[in-house]
């Protein structure tokens, strides 16, 4: 049996936990197989493949609930700090470069420091490099250098994640 | 005197928690609670509770109707978050309240110890309610602003102005008067000035008991004033600037500050979440195999070819004695076994022919030296040439 291009890299990526992303020549190759990739992750694993228009991952039942909350944390109190500082904060995410000391400026500075303090992956400018390392493996950012990175497509996730959350709320409050 | 146990009221407190929050809810918005909303909440949640709510007086009638106690009030406020903001002009009085203590000890500190020691902690109270209460204040102001933008009642714009104009005009300015530190009339300068007294007496005060208690507020002191120059920052960054931060709206910010109210009480997105290995599992041995493997020192490994087993010459002693014997006698031994290794093999080895010189050493052989032949033999193996006596065997036993 031939397995697509890419077989054994891309099945290693998204069962470690990587968003593929388009910019990766894997994409390509996964996206061409979409049908067995998804057939071959539901038969062997139980697991379902998500290829959205510029990346791709696999989930799983058991899911990785507090990694996604603590990344949900960051870019809820970036965008916020973002957009305080006057900035348009989704076209930040999505185009700046970040410099991991300014960063850590708007957190220090933050009105959420006690949200902040309580999060073990966000207390304090050493454990928010390991987390960037997380999100680094995770192809969520790309370090673009020792103290610098941008973030990947894959911010999608969190951000529609944000409307979504948004959109319910407003539902409760009864606006259209 | 309380009809209950304190344990008994705290349980209650928990068991009953829902009705009193609906009842918090309704003092924090109106007040007061009256009589006909307490009826309908207690009602709505099943939960009779109304004569242990007076019983264990955790509220009290005015008139016809009621309100929290206020040291219950206070409770519902700090565990739930949620403060009703103080007016700027309530908070104020703790200028004076903390100045008057201060002059009094000021000109008291010659005086009587005891009520100087009095009038320290009064001074410690004091500024630790006027602490927290600013704490409070921008805690509340915080959560106001951040619910301007974001404007989960779609506001119009003109109305959202409206509400932020209130907060700053009313609460944010005049909090941040009190706080400014380049302001000489604000409290935050009088705690300056009273930690640098202070700073001084905890140093050189006579008495040790005053030292130490002049060393506490001194402190508690540093403590506030940090605290405070973080609220006074807060103002500054976040609050003060809100008209010009609700200009833009953003359904995605509107998300992200909706989550943050809660984070650890929402759904969030999935993501996978890589398979451990557990030791029972199939690759375990491997993985720790690999794993320890990574620490294991290295060495330098020789590899040599293995000696091929079926090349190796085994003396097959009875086979060749039975030759022998055949062949007796023998004129010279060494000859034979020169002889006999040459018919089957093409080089004499030496290893074999020395093998083969073992049977001189079998029982009931009969030998004779040659001595007529003074001069040895020469006998050449692959690696040697061996100078060897000319040895007869005449018999073996009896026969």
């Amino acid at each position: 049996m031939e397995f697509p291009r890419y077989h054994k890299d891309i099945v290693s990526d998204l069962m470690g936990g990587k968003f593929i992303l388009a910019s990766d020549p894997k994409f390509v190759s996964l996206k061409e197989s979409e049908d067995f990739y998804a057939k071959f992750f539901r038969e062997s694993f139980a697991y379902e493949l998500e290829v959205k228009t510029d990346f791709a991952f696999i989930l799983s039942y058991e899911t990785g609930e507090q990694l996604s909350r603590d990344i949900c944390l960051f870019f809820a109190v970036l965008s916020f700090e973002l957009d305080k500082d006057g900035k348009n904060f989704l076209e930040e995410i999505q185009y700046a470069e970040f410099e991991m000391d300014k960063i850590d400026e708007y957190f220090q500075n933050s009105s959420y420091a006690e949200l902040i303090l309580n999060n073990n992956q966000m207390k304090d400018s050493f454990s928010r490099k390991q987390f960037f390392t997380t999100l680094n493996r995770r192809n969520i950012i790309e370090k673009t250098a020792e103290n610098k990175f941008t973030f990947t497509q894959a911010y999608k996730v969190f951000v529609d994640f944000a409307a979504d959350f948004a959109k319910g709320k407003l539902s409760v409050a009864g606006v259209d | 005197m309380l009809k209950a146990e304190p344990k008994t009221i705290l349980n209650f407190l928990a068991n009953h928690f829902d009705s009193l929050k609906d009842l918090f809810d309704i003092q924090s918005d109106e007040g007061i609670i009256r009589k006909e909303q307490l009826m309908q909440v207690l009602s709505e949640r099943n939960d009779p509770i109304e004569t242990q709510l007076i019983d264990y007086k955790i509220i009290r009638k005015i008139g016809d109707d009621f309100e929290f106690r206020d040291v219950y009030f206070k409770l519902f406020e700090f565990i739930l978050n949620e403060f009703r903001p103080l007016l700027p002009e309530t908070i104020q009085k703790y200028e004076q309240s903390i100045g008057k203590l201060f002059s009094k000890i000021r000109e008291g500190i010659k005086g009587d110890n005891l009520i100087l020691k009095n009038r320290i902690d009064d001074l410690n109270n004091e500024i630790r309610e006027f602490s927290e209460a600013v704490e409070k204040n921008t805690i509340r102001l915080l959560a106001e602003t951040r619910e301007l933008k974001s404007n989960v009642e779609k506001l119009d714009y003109k109305e959202k102005v409206r509400k932020a104009s209130f907060w700053i005009d009313y609460y944010i300015i005049p909090l941040n008067n009190i706080l400014d530190i380049n302001h000489a009339e604000s409290i935050t300068n009088k705690l300056f000035d009273i930690s640098q007294y202070v700073n001084v007496r905890r140093l050189n005060f006579n008495d040790e008991n005053i030292r130490l208690q002049f060393e506490k507020l001194y402190n508690f002191l540093v403590m506030t004033n940090d605290n405070l120059l973080r609220q006074s920052k807060l103002l500054t960054n976040e609050l003060l600037p809100l008209i010009e931060r609700i200009r833009t709206e953003s359904i995605i910010l509107t998300g992200w500050i909706e989550f943050l109210k809660q984070p650890y009480k929402s759904t969030v997105p999935k993501i996978f979440k890589p398979e451990r290995y557990y030791p029972y599992s199939n690759d375990m041995y491997l993985n720790a195999k690999e794993y320890l493997e990574q620490f294991v020192t290295d060495e330098n490994i020789l590899m040599e070819d293995p000696v091929a087993n079926s090349d190796k010459w085994v003396f097959n002693k009875e086979l060749y004695k039975d030759r022998m014997l055949q062949q007796l006698p023998i004129d010279s031994f060494f000859d034979w076994c020169g002889l006999t290794l040459r018919s089957e093999y093409k080089d004499i080895e030496t290893d074999k022919f020395f093998a083969l010189t073992g049977l001189l050493f079998e029982d009931d052989i009969f030998l004779e030296l040659d001595e007529k032949e003074p001069d040895r033999k020469l006998i050449k193996t692959s690696q040697m040439t061996l100078r060897v006596p000319k040895i007869k065997i005449l018999k073996y036993g009896i026969s």
